[in-house]
């Protein structure tokens, strides 16, 4: 950070803008919460005072038109030139404002608004930089208290600065002075000949500049620079050793991240118990690709899968919908807020970059973290709660600002993700089927085609991310890939490429995501036969960037788009009536050649051919030891007396308990498509099996979508706990009125690194092993219910290593964990069914049978077993009963119909009568099971398969009729009175609490 | 039967311009979504339009104030020709978003008609956090508003972080007196809010969810009614299916929020604006 010059041209500037004094600071109020939220601390009132620091050559009677014209609201604000604040205002002041090069769009607006009103461009030399600071009244706090609250409250020592000044040390007339966090690179671009004299100089020079080149690649691509004809073909563009950025670009493109590099690696499959060895070559084409394409053979919604950015299916005759999902832990980890904030706005660039381009209409979230109230003696960079509090105000704010509903959503505690959090972001467009004639999911740039980068500029933001993620994190990881997101801008690039597409202007588009400029020009020179970029015409936010970081800069907001020459111009035109900002970077050739020049002067030039060269495979041994012989067994414990206190502590459990405080705080309705939200009862807080849409607001056709996941089943063996993810989504989607022939998937796999190290990883064989086995219930799972995988990204590396008490540092590794997204169509919104008892008198059934499968259970962790009697799929038996509800559902005969999961009938059955404010009589005889069940075993019991629904009086006959030869048990009635009564087999009173009490458990737990 | 056209504003980080063009078509209006830019550079004219909506979203990322920015774009780039509009007896309607513009501008509360100032704010919610919700609205019987007219209640979500309504009490007193208090939060069962959350989901002055100007052409709110424009909008849909299918009566078709742009299209049809 450095002051500006005063003296001088431009001149900087401070203006303070805030509420009135009389009026209530909401702000304000919501710090002072969190503070006693956090810490414990009483600070009695706080107040925020907005500050925009200007560097500009505006004349005084300008700045003060600004001041008064655009940024002070007359009715609510004062603002001023000199500080707001006198010391009596405040017992201590934090200033926090963004480090130098850090996102700040409320700045860049700025700009755009005084440009606006004073009707002529700014000086490349004017900025605008946002902060604020914060005053803290009634607040008997020690300076440390205060760095805390500075530290672990208002900034991230990674993106922002801080300044805090007591009472008396305050200055009534210099305020916080002038601080402006301009971007000073005094460094002129090169471009660096790299010597690859030996394979250990090269990884030297690897491991140097953080290109995290696998040992593997190295000679392969040294033998690729020293080959004569390429030394030749080099020295005619006057190259000869490799610059820095072609081993940036070759980095980039071979890093996991991009090349799924672990997926597509040789699995040694060893069962210890048996001895049985199995090879694996490639789990993304046995497990992914191959099932896929055998299940898109025989479904002709499926339209296009396994190429794209995302995957695309039929949702009518004239539309096509298209769904993908991502992952930004590592970004995250370190910084919350903008980390989720960039994953949201980033997972929302590849529906806007699939085929021709798709409109975004849905977004989901899924956030596994630490215990909230972690106390234990690790301190990871940001204390779960923060970072929970960071990461979904992130997603807020970045799906709330594009216009996007946030639909569903899932959220995990567990203690193994402390050391790396998990955000997973998913998101759904729809486009037609057809434009201008063409099909709308293909795109292809041809040779001639002019390459654009559209949307923000290129600064040093991102610059490694893909490799960063591509190892797991500790205190070397570099901070420079945590970027914050751009919503506005990327909404108003939205809306653009969608009218641009329309008129036919877009031969291809890709987002630029992981890797910049060099994975989408990359990958797409390779569709075109080559590429040829001029990388000095590449905008950028500040000078001084070297060339290869301009190729592989992942600054947010980007497209890659190619138009032909003369649709050029009304590609332009177009993109100034939006101001997009857009340039023509290069063209497309058909040279086999990936050509980049600086200022005249060739920097790279890759024969294509190069990265299809068949890189050595990753290899991985993969050791399994069955549940049994890693010594799990059931636990020794009788049948709880207090099945009601019981009931209530699980409803109030961090995994069970409501979530309506982070669904209400996003708009998941924009767009008019809501046909079932996520929280649905009379309360409108318990969450529904899955969402519904009306993507076509004039058709009664919908778009179901839900997720699952089940980490804790993994501990005991994943091949069931992707079983059990997916059985779950399909009965999820049957529950609403989903179509079951039509299901598509999108599988997230997040896993810690499996690469065996005898010191660093000495359970990577085991953690191989269990990646393997979810894959196999993957493929398996897919071909049983027909569900093409439409999507899906893997995430590896899920590990931190986090300091302890005494200096030491633990590596903490995050449990294997595959969260499933789900999505099908619905033939008539008006079957759509919710999960909240409706009526008194109704009728409740059980459908499916209950095994004792406590394994992994909710029941299990609350006295901290993990078990052995995981739950487990019969695809082909429940599949018939799945056809039976789907039909049941289609012909109305619900009432409500809920999928039993996480916490078996209790739990589920307890929040059907919550959401109906409904009370229920059970008796526990009439349940369906497998063998001699206790009480607690039919209560808590995870089994799969199961439904829980309510059948309206006069439609019971029917009901009966239907389900005739199924495991189908009539439990008990809907009731007037809202209590919840179980009786077990004997008839003997086992349970009675009222809703009351169960519903103030399950909503005070998540206050916990 | 005469052809009501509605503009509906895109661009700078506006949204809900697709469902509300939709609910004006439902309404019996003919809908176009038309960008900020073309109307600055003439391509399209507020002329041949009769309803001109302002609708969600953030502009200019609502980072200076909810609407300030897109407000000041308007006042400096349009003002005539906005005050034209209405002088011609064009209706304007703001929703979220677009209510915080047509404060901004001083549109509303337009206590003298053709007279822009900033008398009323919109700031953020006392919860001090973006929240969607459905919230019970009742509308004044005796406001000047066409929007509402015999319109008596209806539920509508809200979807914004900066709704909550402050005014002076000089101002909050002349528009009551004026009845430009159009709509307000309340209790399902119709009694006012007074402040209680979540039935007034901001801490709204008075409970006020939306007020028009004098002329009663002028309206703004931060609820929804866009949102509601099929039945299935609404949170209990399903729970009302099992009544109606037990009654045996006959699913209903369109959402509450339709009826606020009949009226709408109903006045233009009256009136005969050209």
């Amino acid at each position: 950070m450095n002051l500006c010059e005063t003296d001088g041209d431009p001149m900087a500037v401070r203006l303070e803008i805030a509420l009135k004094p009389h009026l209530f600071d909401a702000e304000g109020s919501e710090l002072c919460r969190k503070i006693r939220d956090y810490f414990g601390w009483h600070v009695g009132s706080a107040r925020v005072i907005r500050v925009l620091m200007l560097e500009t050559t505006l004349e005084p009677e300008v700045l003060e038109a600004i001041r008064r014209e655009i940024f002070t609201n007359p009715v609510s604000q004062v603002s001023s030139f000199r500080p707001l604040a006198s010391a009596d205002d405040f017992q201590w002041a934090v200033w926090v404002g963004y480090r130098p090069g850090v996102r700040d769009t409320a700045g860049s607006v700025a700009l755009e608004a005084i440009a606006d009103f004073t009707g002529r461009p700014l000086g490349k030399e004017e900025a605008a930089y946002t902060s604020k600071i914060y005053l803290l009244r009634d607040a008997p706090l020690q300076r440390a208290q205060v760095e805390t609250i500075a530290r672990e409250l208002l900034a991230n020592d990674i993106i922002q600065q801080w300044r805090i000044y007591a009472r008396e040390e305050w200055n009534a007339e210099e305020g916080i002075g002038l601080i402006c966090p301009k971007v000073a690179l005094r460094h002129s671009p090169t471009v660096e000949r790299i010597a690859i004299d030996s394979d250990e100089h090269l990884q030297a020079l690897s491991d140097a500049r953080n290109l995290a080149l696998n040992p593997r690649d190295i000679p392969v691509i040294r033998r690729y620079f020293l080959r004569p004809d390429v030394l030749q073909e080099r020295a005619q563009v006057g190259l000869d050793l490799p610059t820095d950025v072609e081993l940036e670009a070759i980095s980039q493109a071979r890093s996991d991240h991009c090349n799924h590099n672990t997926f597509r690696g040789r699995f040694f499959y060893k069962d210890l118990d048996t001895g049985r060895e199995t090879l694996v070559d490639n789990l993304f084409k046995t497990c992914i690709e191959a099932p896929t394409l055998a299940v898109k053979a025989q479904k002709d919604w499926v339209v296009s899968v396994l190429w794209d950015n995302a995957g695309a299916a039929r949702f009518d005759d004239d539309h096509l919908y298209v769904i993908t999902g991502e992952t930004h832990n590592s970004p995250s980890t370190m910084e919350a807020y903008g980390g989720a904030l960039t994953g949201i706005v980033g997972v929302y660039r590849d529906p806007m970059g699939t085929g021709k381009g798709s409109r975004l209409i849905a977004g989901l979230y899924g956030y596994c973290v630490g215990p909230r109230d972690y106390a234990g003696p690790l301190r990871p960079h940001l204390h779960p709660k923060r970072l929970l509090d960071g990461v979904v105000e992130g997603v807020r704010d970045g799906g709330n600002k594009h216009g996007v509903p946030t639909v569903f959503g899932n959220l995990f505690y567990h203690p193994s993700y402390l050391g790396k959090c998990l955000v997973f972001v998913a998101a759904l467009g729809i486009m037609p089927r057809e434009i201008h004639g063409e099909p709308a999911e293909q795109k292809r740039p041809e040779p001639g085609d002019i390459i654009i980068m559209a949307g923000g500029r290129v600064g040093k933001d991102g610059i490694h991310g893909v490799t960063a993620s591509s190892e797991s994190y500790s205190e070397h990881t570099p901070a420079g890939h945590v970027q914050i997101g751009d919503p506005y801008t990327q909404k108003k690039m939205h809306d653009f490429l969608l009218e641009a597409r329309d008129e036919g202007l877009i031969t291809f588009i890709t987002d630029n995501g992981g890797g910049g400029l060099s994975s989408s020009v990359g990958e797409s020179a390779h569709m075109a036969g080559g590429a040829y970029v001029e990388l000095d015409r590449v905008p950028l936010k500040y000078e001084g960037l070297d060339v290869w970081e301009i190729w592989v800069s992942e600054s947010q907001e980007r497209m890659t788009v190619a138009v032909r020459p003369e649709n050029l111009d009304r590609f332009m035109a177009l993109a100034a009536l939006h101001e997009v900002e857009c340039t023509a970077i290069g063209r497309y050739e058909a040279s086999g050649k990936l050509h980049l020049t600086y200022r005249g002067k060739t920097c790279a030039y890759l024969d294509l051919s190069f990265f299809r060269e068949d890189f050595p495979q990753w290899e991985f041994h993969a050791h399994w030891r069955s549940p049994e012989s890693r010594g799990l067994t059931e636990p020794v414990m009788s049948e709880p007396r207090d099945y009601g206190r019981l009931l209530a502590d699980l409803l109030a459990s961090p995994n069970l308990c409501s979530r309506e405080w982070i669904q209400r705080q996003y708009d998941h309705e924009v767009q008019g498509t809501s046909v079932v939200k996520f929280l649905v009862g009379r309360s409108r807080d318990v969450p529904n099996d899955a969402a519904v849409l009306r993507p076509v607001l004039n058709s009664r056709r919908g778009l179901a979508v839900t997720q699952a996941l089940h980490p804790t089943y993994g501990r005991i063996d994943t091949y069931h706990m992707v079983e059990a993810s997916i059985d779950e989504c399909v009965r999820r989607l049957v529950a609403v009125g989903g179509v079951l022939d039509e299901i598509g998937g999108v599988d997230n796999f997040c896993w810690p690194s499996i690469q065996h190290d005898d010191r660093k990883n000495p359970d990577g064989r085991y953690k191989a092993a269990q990646l393997v086995r979810a894959n196999w219930a993957l493929k398996d799972m897919c071909l049983a219910y027909g569900i093409p995988l439409l999507s899906g990204k893997d995430s590896m590396y899920v590990d931190g290593h986090l300091p302890g008490t005494f200096g030491e540092r633990h590596k903490v590794s995050g449990l294997p964990t595959m969260l499933f997204t789900a999505v099908t169509t619905v033939e008539d919104i008006l079957h759509c069914l919710t999960m909240d008892a409706k009526m008194p008198g109704d009728w409740v059934y059980v459908l499916g049978t209950t095994h004792h499968e406590l394994g992994g259970s909710e029941y299990y962790e609350k006295f901290g077993y993990v078990g052995l009697t995981v739950p487990k799929a019969d695809p082909a038996g429940f599949l018939n009963l799945y056809r039976a509800v789907e039909a049941a559902v289609r012909e109305g005969l619900l009432a409500s119909c809920r999928a039993v999961g996480r916490g078996g009938l209790a739990v589920h059955g307890a929040l059907k009568a919550l959401a109906g404010n409904l009370g229920m009589e059970w008796d526990l005889g009439a349940v369906p099971v497998s063998g001699d069940l206790s009480p607690a075993a039919v209560l808590f019991s995870e089994s799969l398969g199961r439904f829980l629904v309510t059948v309206p009086p006069d439609r019971r006959a029917a009901f009966e009729a239907h389900f005739k030869g199924y495991p189908v048990g009539c439990v008990g009635r809907v009731m007037e009175e809202p209590v919840f009564v179980v009786r077990d087999m004997s008839g003997r009173e086992i349970l009675r609490e009222d809703l009351e009490a169960l519903g103030s458990a399950w909503r005070s737990g998540a206050l916990g | 039967m005469k052809d009501v056209r509605a503009l509906v504003l895109t661009g700078f980080g506006l949204n809900c311009d697709w469902e509300t063009a939709h609910i004006l078509e439902a309404a019996g209006a003919r809908a176009d979504r038309v960008h900020l830019n073309r109307l600055i550079s003439g391509a399209t004219s507020l002329r041949t339009y009769h309803i001109f909506v302002i609708g969600g979203g953030f502009s200019w990322a609502d980072d200076h104030g909810a609407g300030v920015i897109l407000a000041m774009r308007l006042k400096h780039r349009l003002r005539d020709e906005i005050l034209a509009f209405v002088e011609r007896g064009g209706l304007v309607m703001g929703i979220c978003n677009g209510f915080q513009v047509l404060v901004n501008t001083g549109l509303l509360p337009g206590f003298e008609p053709g007279r822009l100032s900033r008398q009323v704010a919109l700031i953020d919610n006392d919860c001090g956090r973006f929240r969607d919700q459905w919230v019970h609205c009742v509308f004044e019987a005796s406001s000047p508003c066409v929007f509402t007219r015999g319109l008596e209640a209806m539920d509508l979500p809200v979807r914004h972080g900066e709704g909550k309504f402050f005014a002076e009490p000089e101002v909050l007193r002349r528009l009551e007196e004026n009845h430009q208090v159009v709509v307000r939060y309340a209790f399902p069962d119709g009694r006012p809010a007074h402040g209680a959350f979540p039935e007034n989901p901001n801490g709204s002055l008075h409970d006020i969810a939306g007020i028009c100007d004098a002329t009663g052409r002028i309206f703004g709110l931060m609820p929804h009614p866009e949102a509601f424009h099929h039945w299935t909008n609404h949170p209990d849909w399903t729970w009302e299916k099992e009544r109606y299918r037990r009654a045996g009566l006959p699913f209903p078709e369109q959402g509450a929020g339709v009826d606020l742009f009949r009226n709408a299209v109903d006045y233009v049809r009256k009136q005969g604006v050209s």
